[in-house]
């Protein structure tokens, strides 16, 4: 067999982007669907495809990294590169949705009351649950780092021990909020300001979600023994995701749950030609 | 009466050696490292490319993955030729 004469990784061809680009038709061909024809076949199908994808291409990534040491230093530099992109990327994705919100407290409209929160809406303490969630995910960054240096040290017990305490904040973290959901007094379709709250902190929890199952991902492989304490790339990349999720929150809670709570008496006193209209 | 380190043995019937009657943490047993074994399988010169290099199973699973791609494929441009037909409005 032919050996490679320098240090970067020629992948296997792999059939996975191929099913993985038809997941994403079916999911959405599937949507469509469903909402005009009410059949919901295209769309379970596009999800389990989806699924299987991301299975299969990932656990070719641990293959190629872990069992075939495909990921020498300058792959891994590449792979460092990639995931900071993707999650400057994500950045953006909620900086629109920041946009949104701020676009519309900073100058609310008459039809609103002239006011933030708008006239009818009773926003969230943010001292009460939104505070508890903000404690749950600073520890939670706090275990992760805990874990990082555990790992570093070959500490394995330890390790294990605190991603397992990471991911069940996380856990506790998506509790809190879906009984927050469940208990709030106002819905996605109060006017813009449950468009905002709802689309930014549900897409923030679907972040949440996707976090703990990378650091879950993450837990068993180190049960496996697949990280060392000199190469475990994977963990750190959840760990960075894992702290980006944070400090989203973290201005989810400073802007919409605090700022967006608090009743300026300026604002209050409603425009002498526009009456407020319940939204 | 607990036994005796000496006289302690493995399922395998091998004796325990005295001091590692210590070794051994107080939860349950540490899994086995099997990375070495899973190198030895990925890293063998059998041309197969890394998907299905893992055995029979990996074959199964990409067979399974593959017809839902084929038939996926069909079934939503079933769904197209159907929604570019008119709709009878009730």
């Amino acid at each position: 067999m032919a050996h490679q004469v320098h240090a970067y990784h020629m992948v296997d061809p792999s059939p996975w982007p191929l099913t993985g680009a038809v997941g994403a038709l079916l999911l959405t061909s599937g949507l469509a669907i469903w909402m005009h024809f009410h059949s919901m076949t295209l769309l379970t199908l596009g999800l389990i495809l989806l699924l299987l994808t991301m299975y299969q291409w990932w656990r070719d990534i641990v293959r190629e990294g872990t069992f075939q040491g495909h990921h020498t230093p300058p792959v891994q530099k590449g792979l460092r590169y990639g995931m900071i992109l993707f999650i400057t990327s994500e950045v953006f994705f909620f900086l629109g949705f920041f946009w949104a919100f701020y676009h519309s407290s900073l100058a609310p409209t008459p039809e609103l009351g002239g006011c933030w929160p708008p006239t009818g809406i009773t926003p969230l303490d943010p001292f009460e649950v939104p505070l508890l969630n903000t404690a749950v995910l600073l520890a939670s960054g706090v275990t992760v780092t805990w874990a990082h240096h555990s790992i570093m040290q070959g500490h394995r017990k330890e390790a294990i021990q605190s991603l397992t305490l990471t991911i069940l904040l996380g856990f506790y973290f998506t509790f809190l909020q879906a009984m927050e959901y469940y208990e709030a007094p106002f819905t996605i379709a109060d006017g813009v300001y449950g468009s905002t709250f709802f689309v930014a902190t549900g897409f923030h929890g679907l972040h949440v979600i996707i976090g703990s199952t990378f650091l879950a991902i993450c837990l068993l492989r180190q049960v496996l023994h697949h990280f060392t304490s000199e190469h475990h790339f994977g963990f750190e990349a959840a760990a960075w995701y894992w702290h980006f999720v944070d400090v989203v929150w973290l201005f989810l809670y400073i802007s919409i749950y605090w700022w967006g709570s608090c009743l300026s008496s300026v604002e209050r006193m409603p425009v002498i030609s526009a009456h407020p209209v319940l939204v | 009466m607990s036994p005796k380190a000496e006289d302690m043995t493995f399922t395998r019937g091998e004796k325990l050696p005295r001091l590692a009657s210590r070794a051994f943490s107080s939860s349950a047993r540490q899994l086995k490292n099997k990375v070495p074994e899973s190198q030895k399988i990925f890293q063998e010169d059998n041309g197969l490319p890394v998907h299905i290099k893992g055995g029979t199973g990996d074959v199964l699973l990409y067979r399974a993955t593959m017809t839902l791609t084929i038939a996926g494929t069909c079934y939503s441009l079933y769904w197209l030729l159907i929604a570019s037909f008119p709709q009878k409005k009730e």
